[in-house]
């Protein structure tokens, strides 16, 4: 039963795209991007109860990885995406080790300060990163460049990289996560080391966000500091929260419902989608905690249990 | 001697270097401003109110308004920077009564988050107000000019700034230590449910210091707004810095915002002086150390 839902959802994904008009297909090339991204964060929010504020660095340094090794190592463009993740793990390991020091409000807080970091170092050293102005052409090579071809790049990658993530959810190394997240004293007692544990998941999310920004590199063409700029950091939180936090699959849901209303909203009102942004996620921790996702699962919950 | 001279040219300049202090001074002063209501704020409900460089923005801004609305007049300027900051307590005000105050007994992370949406919110909605083009603000006329001092010109502006910033310190320190109110503030840092159980009106108590803390805040940005550029981007510059200040003093103390004020203040002036372009990162690293070494900060206490 399980399986022939995933299946029917595969099949559909992939007789999808070409029946799609072709902007519907770069908008879903962009929802897959998006999904992995908020993901990735998810594994620390929702899983790890870790959150951080700095995401964007992570997307940032693997669209940047990305970017210069194909544009001024003139590497081919799998070995460049390929190493996108590695780059961004790095970071996360160099930065994470000090972040995971610290709980609540001061980890969210050291996290964008290196995110801070990354953006002013992208801006200010143009001689690599182009400064301002950003890198340009950074397009696939001819036989990706077709957006259905791209689209379908970006599905298979991402989906490889949702089936592992979903397995370090389900590892025991997930569920020492949780443990963590819920009283870390008690893990610590049961014999978790909880900064390892804490360290390792901030690589893991780095490591996909990583991939998430090459992934966007190419879709893009081009790379710019916003990328690393707390806007971006902004928008795997608000995926996630607005997906719901607490299963694995809601931030791909959020990331559906997120970018069908940016396509809609911002391209219609662009000034106000940032208003719109912090409107949804100051109502959303305001009224539903538990995000869209998480109100219709408790109103199924409540369905079966009254039956 | 030869190497460092070399390395640091300005380190025989002596009035240079005075200068240079005071400069830094008021850097710190407008530091101290905003960090020492973020750390108030935090201290009493526990919240860190990531919007504190908005509120800070929003002040600049009014400074503007209120630059252009009220009449050519000497004391127009003195009245301009009365009334700016209390616009941005209203703020404040308006801030924690109708959202802040549902989410006080909600996880730490929620409330983070909440207060980084307002950012986006007020961010938007002052780039609907005020357009998205950088403004600026006349200084008084008595204060226009510079000054020299040694032989270095020193703008008389930031004179203005250093001579408020001991009123300002003085102020607080007697609002703190001295009144009945700073007592209560000071008791709601310590133990919020005990000051609630000895018939304390806690809840009041909150808002007025969010309004407070804002007002502060709104103080900086109307101060600051003669002396910068008043654009749409202050909002995330200042959060950072505060930051920096906040955390290397200790969250929640206000001889630490004091002390780690100073401190930044130098910093960043005589870090433009030694390394221009990575300043900020020198700022960020000394954070990173002092995170790691007391995660409380020089001041602070541990979290319990």
């Amino acid at each position: 039963m399980r399986v022939a839902r995933w299946l029917v959802a595969i099949a559909i994904l992939l007789i999808l795209p070409p029946l799609l008009p072709s902007f519907l297909v770069v908008v879903m090339t962009e929802i897959a991007i998006v999904a992995l991204f908020a993901t990735a964060f998810n594994l620390l929010m929702g899983f790890g109860g870790m959150v951080s504020f700095g995401h964007a660095a992570y997307f940032a340094l693997g669209a940047y990885a990305a970017a210069i090794l194909v544009k001024q190592a003139a590497w081919p463009m799998l070995l460049g995406l390929a190493a996108a993740p590695f780059a961004a793990a790095a970071g996360a390991l160099f930065f994470g080790f000090f972040i995971v020091r610290l709980t609540h409000t001061y980890f969210a807080m050291l996290s964008l300060a290196f995110a801070q970091i990354v953006f002013t170092v992208v801006f200010k050293w143009k001689a690599l990163t182009g400064g301002d102005d950003g890198l340009l052409n950074v397009w696939p090579p001819a036989w990706l460049k077709s957006p259905l071809a791209y689209c379908y790049f970006t599905l298979v990658v991402v989906g490889l990289a949702m089936l592992a993530l979903h397995a370090i959810v389900d590892s025991p190394f997930g569920y020492a996560l949780r443990a963590i997240r819920e009283n870390p004293r008690r893990a610590r007692f049961i014999g978790v080391n909880v900064r390892r544990h804490q360290l390792q998941a901030f690589v893991l999310s780095g490591f996909f966000s990583g991939l998430a920004g090459g992934l966007f590199a190419f879709f893009n063409g081009s790379v710019f500091p916003d990328f690393a700029y707390l806007n971006k950091s902004f928008e795997p939180l608000v995926v996630a929260l607005l997906g719901g936090v607490q299963s694995f699959f809601g931030p791909l849901a959020g990331a559906v419902g997120f970018k069908i209303l940016e396509t809609y909203i911002a391209r219609q009102w662009p000034i106000y989608w940032p208003l719109f942004l912090g409107a949804a996620v100051v109502f959303v921790v305001v009224a539903l905690p538990q995000g869209f996702v998480g109100l219709l699962q408790r109103r199924a919950w409540r369905t079966r249990t009254a039956r | 001697m030869d190497f460092v001279t070399s390395l640091f040219p300005w380190i025989t300049n002596g009035p240079l270097i005075v200068v240079q202090v005071m400069s830094g001074l008021s850097v710190a002063m407008f530091l101290f401003l905003v960090s020492v209501g973020m750390s108030l704020i935090f201290g009493v409900t526990r919240i860190v109110n990531l919007a504190h460089g908005s509120f800070y923005m929003v002040g600049a801004y009014l400074m503007v308004t209120l630059a252009e609305m009220l009449p050519d007049h000497p004391l127009a300027f003195w009245l301009a920077l009365l009334v700016a900051p209390l616009g941005v307590g209203l703020l404040g005000g308006v801030i924690e009564v109708t959202l802040l105050r549902r989410i006080y007994h909600r996880e730490p992370l929620l409330q983070l988050i909440l207060t980084f949406g307002l950012i986006l919110v007020i961010g938007t909605l002052v780039l609907l107000v005020w357009g998205p083009d950088n403004k600026s603000v006349a200084r008084p006329e008595a204060l226009a000019g510079s000054v020299k001092i040694l032989g270095q010109p020193f703008p008389s502006y930031y004179l203005l700034v250093l001579a408020l910033a001991p009123i300002v310190a003085v102020g607080l320190w007697v609002i703190f230590y001295r009144t009945r109110w700073g007592m209560l503030i000071r008791a709601a840092t310590v133990d919020r449910e005990m000051l609630g159980a000895l018939g304390v009106d806690v809840a009041t108590l909150y808002t007025q210091v969010f309004v407070f803390g804002s007002l502060l805040a709104g103080f900086g940005g109307a101060l600051s707004a003669p002396t910068v550029a008043v654009a749409l981007g202050m909002d995330g510059d200042v959060l950072t810095t505060a930051f920096v200040v906040v955390v290397i003093g200790g969250l929640g103390s206000f001889a630490g915002s004091f002390v780690s004020a100073l401190l930044v203040g130098e910093l960043q002036s005589f870090g433009i002086l030694v390394f221009p372009a990575v300043s900020i990162v020198l700022l960020f690293a000394i954070m990173a150390v002092v995170l790691i070494v007391r995660p409380w900060g020089l001041l602070g206490h541990p979290e319990e």
